[in-house]
């Protein structure tokens, strides 16, 4: 069974501050991490992995220093890693990065399962998963909380608004992880030591690698343009209701009502 | 294809093990002080790591790691609790090295390897009740009885005792000899004749459990004295390099926890309208911890490398440990003045550190004896 997990390296986002002045990230001192979702993917991969008879792949796409990433899954219990790295993949949109990772992963050979985080706690969409098995044309199951194989179906339970979903759908597929779905190992200190090794395998591509142009991928090949970022002013305001305890609930009702706000069934 | 450097191979286990004691240890550290037992279940989940494997070679099931990985792996722990780091360092080092390096195959499979999975738990046991930092004092003895040994004795102040599978235990075998009397055994926990008393009660890393030994007749097969006759001191001092340098590597990882309370209380705590880090002498407390910190990392890790080296480094692991140890003791004593009152309540976490430091002063050579070391090194004696 061949699994492949994409992980993506991000800026520890617990210290990060944003420039008040440019609106950028400021990214001194911030140190970098896997996704923490991307986490759980490879914990469901290996833990497949632990009971059946599967090759894990991670692949991530970024800057050179990425193969961070990759040496941390390689240490988690990962048995290749694949490397995204080209100049013109830079600036790109959740299109253009969906397309570079789905013609990565035809390029790498056939598989069972893709795990991918639901959502990369940096660029928030939760688009790359969904966006990569329909590059793919394959089933996905996004959102899951549960995961079960067996014989060529994968069996999850999908966490929507108040409540579950289980779906069965059939291999080959793609599957979004949430963190309750497992707790992740940590590496090992002997697979540290050998993640850091030339002889482990990682593979390097660039855009020609995977057959791509350069104006398919990155900020050539995004449909949409970022036009500016900015810190929204967070001016809340506070509003006191005075009067007797029935008035000041029914201005909190008609509060509610003003705004169109539905209460509870 | 493009060849891209990874990272290091310590910058990967400095990244791992803060994470593991940021996540980990940290959200449990003052519980553990608090129950004053030995966590078994957190001995088990850094045993998941393959960390007690760091240092011994593969083919025993080692991860083949160096002195400078362990002692960043320790101090990664110590910043988090000194007791889980005092444990895990017994596991790695003083407790199996012996049976590592002397015991039989048998040995090997029955107890080291289990050990370095964490199945099993290791102790060492040197120190007597008039034999501290004169080892040579030790009135522990194993007589040959036909084919095996007959120990009788005592061992006071031995981490992990009520929780250990085995103990590497120094004995005296002739007494005329005084130190080229003394050798290195191995005792299982199930053997006749082994007493452990009740736990210690003590002042700090109070997770982990400190008890004595009694040894009445105890008969062990000839093939447990770990090393040749009469090499007990020459092969401990073989790790003792390794012993201090560790120990200093523990104290930089308290010491910067204390640093880092220190820093934000200074930032948030406000006095006469200020922030108390606006305050000169605030300032300088903070700047000396930071200049000490950094001198003993720098201390520390080069004594490390002399070591992976294969250089003795006695005299830079001897200077390191002194030097670190005291840091630490240094910085969570600022710390505590830093706090005020909080510092006097069981509610934050610098009173933890003002006890568990003090424990670095005694393990691995009083700072009296390191200074007694230093100085014969330099030729003063
Ligand atoms: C310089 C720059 C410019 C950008 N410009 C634009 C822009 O113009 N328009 C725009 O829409 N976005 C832009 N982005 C954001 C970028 O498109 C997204 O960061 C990226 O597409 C991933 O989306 P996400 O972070 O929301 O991931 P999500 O969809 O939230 O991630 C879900 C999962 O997909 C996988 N995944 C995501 N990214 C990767 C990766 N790189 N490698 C491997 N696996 C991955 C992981 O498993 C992850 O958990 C820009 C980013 C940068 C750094
Ligand atoms: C928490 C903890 C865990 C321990 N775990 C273990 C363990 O697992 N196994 C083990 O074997 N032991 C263990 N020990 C014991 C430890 O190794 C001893 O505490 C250490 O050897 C010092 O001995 P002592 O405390 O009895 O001091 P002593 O040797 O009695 O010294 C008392 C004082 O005299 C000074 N002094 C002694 N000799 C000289 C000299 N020649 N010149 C100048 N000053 C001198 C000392 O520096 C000290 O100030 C542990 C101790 C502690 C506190």
């Amino acid at each position: 069974m061949k699994l492949v997990v994409l992980i993506k390296q991000i800026p520890n986002t617990s210290n990060v501050r944003i420039d008040p002045k440019t609106g950028n990230l400021v990214r001194e001192g911030v140190t970098s991490i896997m996704n923490p979702e991307d986490r759980h993917a490879l914990e469901a991969a290996l833990s497949i992995k632990d009971h059946f008879n599967a090759v894990v792949d991670v692949i991530s796409m970024g800057p050179p220093q990425a193969i961070e990433v990759i040496c941390e899954g390689l240490a988690m219990g990962a048995d290749k890693g694949i490397l995204l790295t080209d100049r013109a993949f830079a600036g790109a949109d959740t299109w253009a990065t969906s397309t570079a990772l789905g013609n990565a992963i035809r390029k790498n050979g056939p598989f069972d399962l893709i795990l991918a985080g639901r959502q990369a706690i940096d660029g928030d969409t939760a688009q790359i998963g969904p966006q990569i098995a329909e590059f793919l044309g394959i089933p996905q199951i996004t959102c899951v909380s549960a995961l079960e194989l067996s014989d060529g179906k994968v069996v999850a339970n999908r966490i929507i608004e108040n409540g579950c979903e289980r779906i069965e759908t059939p291999l080959p597929a793609l599957v979004t992880c949430l963190a309750s779905l497992n707790e992740p190992r940590y590496p090992t200190v002997g697979r540290i030591l050998d993640s850091v090794l030339e002889s482990t395998p990682i593979e390097i591509w660039n855009a020609a690698d995977i057959g791509v142009k350069a104006q398919e991928v990155g900020l050539a090949g995004s449909l949409t343009q970022v036009l500016k970022t900015f810190t929204p002013k967070g001016g809340r305001e506070t509003q006191y209701l005075e009067g007797t305890p029935s008035d000041i609930a029914s201005g909190i009702v008609q509060f509610f009502v003003d705004r169109q706000v539905r209460l509870g069934e | 294809m493009t060849r891209i450097p990874r990272p290091t191979a310590e910058e990967m286990i400095r990244k791992t093990f803060a994470r593991f004691t940021d996540d980990e240890i940290i959200p449990k550290a003052r519980e553990m002080d608090e129950a004053g037992k030995f966590p078994r279940w957190m001995f088990e989940k850094i045993a998941k790591t393959g960390a007690y494997a760091m240092r011994y070679p593969r083919k025993i099931g080692g991860a083949g790691g160096n002195t400078t990985q362990f002692c960043i792996m320790v101090e990664e722990l110590a910043r988090g609790s000194m007791s889980v780091a005092a444990f895990t360092a017994m596991q790695c080092l003083m407790g199996t090295n012996f049976l590592y390096q002397y015991g039989t195959k048998d040995h090997h499979e029955r107890l080291l390897k289990p050990a370095l999975r964490g199945e099993k738990v290791a102790s060492f046991a040197l120190t007597e009740a008039d034999a501290a930092t004169d080892l040579g004092g030790a009135k522990t003895m194993a007589v040959r009885d036909g084919d095996h040994w007959l120990i009788n004795g005592s061992k006071t102040w031995i981490t992990n005792a009520p929780v250990a599978d085995f103990f590497t235990v120094l004995c005296q075998t002739d007494k005329t000899q005084g130190l080229k009397g003394l050798n290195f055994f191995l005792i299982e926990r199930e053997t006749p004749g082994l007493y452990v008393s009740k736990k210690f009660e003590k002042l700090g890393t109070r997770a982990t459990e400190i008890a004595e030994l009694a040894f009445s007749d105890v008969r062990i097969p000839l093939e447990n004295r770990l090393g040749q006759d009469g090499q007990g001191v020459g092969n401990l001092m073989r790790i003792l390099a390794v012993i201090r340098t560790m120990t200093a590597a523990l104290s930089i990882g308290l010491a910067r926890a204390a640093f880092e309370c220190s820093k934000r209380y200074s930032l948030e705590r406000t006095q006469f309208k200020k922030r108390i880090g606006s305050f000169q002498l605030i300032q300088q407390k903070i700047a000396n911890m930071a200049t000490e910190i950094w001198g003993a990392n720098l201390m520390t890790y080069k004594a490390a490398e002399m070591i992976d080296r294969g250089e003795r480094a006695l005299k830079e692991a001897s200077m390191a440990k002194y030097f670190a140890s005291e840091t630490a003791c240094r910085a969570s004593d600022e710390a505590t003045r830093i706090y005020g009152a909080y510092s006097y309540s069981m509610e934050y976490d610098v009173q933890r550190f003002y006890r568990d430091c003090r424990f670095l002063l005694f393990g691995g050579g009083t700072s009296e004896i390191l200074q007694t070391i230093i100085s014969r090194e330099e030729g003063v004696y």
